[in-house]
């Protein structure tokens, strides 16, 4: 099963990073507020947040295989054939939209009257975005982040069920062998702990040297209660 | 016009409204090199947003602002009121203000040290090292060399305060704008805060003072003004505004300040 390891963390930390870079997209879309654009972005966050993630990717996966005439004409067939694929764009487009959440709440916590001492000195534009707002958002919203980065690494178990053999799929695999669920199973929860307890030390070490006056017990606090 | 009496900042005619509320109406205020003006009146008298308009984080509906003999310019806005016509020029003049707020506004990322260089390195694009160089004499000045270290959450009211000093006195401004900057303090660190601008008021900094503090104002000040309703209600030296002002309104505020 450790074999699947790899696998895992390349899904999820991929999707992450993916994610991440649509998530500062949207909210950035949403706060300016350009109405068709900003309307789209929040009906994306509201569709991807309200659908189970496993609905999405077998949406992708074998709802698209449907289309595969139509999508073998544009020449995308090689990407949806794939199941690696599949699940990378369904993770990713789930991660973005809970990203998307937590990046605008970043923003929206970060104190008015801070921005304007930054404008008071003359700071303006993206000087005022890179050297002001985004620090302080992200100081607000790292420790929501590091939780969907958890959530994210156990979502990724749902893709076992498109054929990926990452832990969970080859905790499957063992038992239709071994005939041992209780073993295999509390082995492969083993396993994402430890990835989990590894991942949670770096957030805390990550947390530490961008917020270093932040008492811990209020970063924690300031973390939603969300599960998928 | 010789060099000693230029003015720093020129407000002429301004009005200023939230909605249907008028807040400033006609107002006009200058204040020349190394002057130090009190700016007292109630609560909702306009004090504030006067000052807010000076550095355009307010734009007046009407009047102009110059910032060392130079007109900020402005253009009349879709839907009503004006905006910035030239943000380049705005944010060049901002820099020649030192603005201290009330609740200090200290960037909470940043410790006390990093918040003092930021303007200074990222707006002014002076050199790091001559920045800190520069940031460490200001804060020794203010009594926060051991603190330049800590972030704002670290240290007390009093502390930040003189550290939003300190970054104002950073960009080597012109003028220094206080709002209120001690009514946000505990009695007891009030002292420590008046200490620091009554320095700078001896050092010949042209300074706007909005303050509750009559007895500070009345030390410190070279002419008080008193705002009443968005207008200005009585001016003149504080012998003069506190020992016997003309108008009734402005006696019976100042009466009603003392005995409280
Ligand atoms: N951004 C705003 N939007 C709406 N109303 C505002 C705004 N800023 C100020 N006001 C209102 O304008 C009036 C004058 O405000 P201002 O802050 O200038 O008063 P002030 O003299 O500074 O009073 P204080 O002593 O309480 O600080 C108040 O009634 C206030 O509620
Ligand atoms: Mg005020």
């Amino acid at each position: 099963m450790l074999a699947g390891v790899p696998l895992t963390l390349q899904l999820a930390f991929s999707s992450i990073a993916l994610g991440l870079g649509m998530a500062i997209a949207l909210a950035l879309i949403v706060r300016a507020g350009l109405r068709p654009l900003s309307w789209l972005a929040e009906s994306y966050v509201f569709v991807f947040r309200g659908t189970p993630l496993l609905v999405q990717i077998f949406l992708v996966y074998y709802g698209l295989g449907q289309f595969r005439p139509e999508l073998q004409e544009i020449g995308l067939w090689w990407f949806f054939r794939s199941p690696y694929y599949c699940a990378l764009l369904a993770l990713t487009l789930n991660t973005a939209a809970y990203g998307a959440e937590i990046v605008r709440g970043g923003l929206q916590s970060v104190p008015a009257g801070q921005i304007e001492a930054a404008r008071a000195f003359g700071m303006s534009g993206l000087t005022l975005y890179r050297r002001i707002v985004a620090p302080i958002a992200l100081r607000q919203a790292l420790p929501a982040y590091g939780n969907e980065i958890i959530l994210m690494i156990k979502a990724t178990s749902l893709v076992s069920t498109i054929t990926l053999m990452e832990v969970t799929g080859l905790a499957h695999k063992l038992i239709s062998e071994t005939f041992r669920s209780f073993e295999v199973f509390f082995a492969a929860g083993t396993i994402y702990l430890l990835m989990n307890f590894v991942v949670t030390r770096l957030i805390d070490l990550a947390e530490r040297w961008i917020a270093p006056d932040l008492k811990r017990e209020n970063r924690v606090a300031m973390v939603p209660l969300d599960t998928r | 016009m010789d060099a000693s009496c230029r003015l720093a900042v020129a407000v002429e005619d301004l009005f200023k409204c939230f909605g249907s509320l008028e807040v400033l109406r006609g107002l006009s205020v200058s204040a020349r090199d190394g002057e130090v003006i009190a700016i007292i009146g109630s609560s909702g008298s306009g004090k504030s947003t006067l000052l807010r308009c000076i550095n355009m984080l307010e734009v007046p509906d009407s009047g102009t602002v110059s910032i060392a003999g130079e007109a900020i310019k402005l253009k009349p806005r879709r839907g009503g009121g004006r905006e910035p016509a030239d943000q380049v020029q705005i944010d060049r003049l901002r820099q020649k203000l030192g603005m201290v707020f009330q609740s200090f506004n200290l960037w909470s990322h940043l410790t006390v040290l990093e918040n003092v260089i930021e303007a200074p390195i990222h707006v002014q694009k002076r050199p790091k090292a001559a920045a800190i160089d520069e940031a460490l004499v200001i804060l020794e000045k203010v009594g926060l060399t051991d603190k330049r270290n800590h972030y704002p959450s670290q240290i007390s009211g009093g502390q930040q305060q003189r550290a939003a000093i300190a970054r104002a006195l950073a960009v080597q401004p012109q003028l220094m704008l206080f709002d209120e900057p001690t009514s946000a303090l505990d009695p007891e660190l009030v002292g420590e805060v008046l200490r620091v601008i009554r320095t700078l008021a001896e050092e010949g900094r042209t300074m706007i003072l909005v303050t509750h503090e009559m007895g500070f104002a009345k030390e410190v000040a070279n002419r008080v003004i008193f705002l009443h309703q968005g207008k200005v209600e009585e001016e003149g030296p504080p012998s003069q505004v506190f020992g016997a002002p003309r108008s009734e309104r402005c006696r019976q505020f100042i009466s009603s300040q003392l005995r409280s």
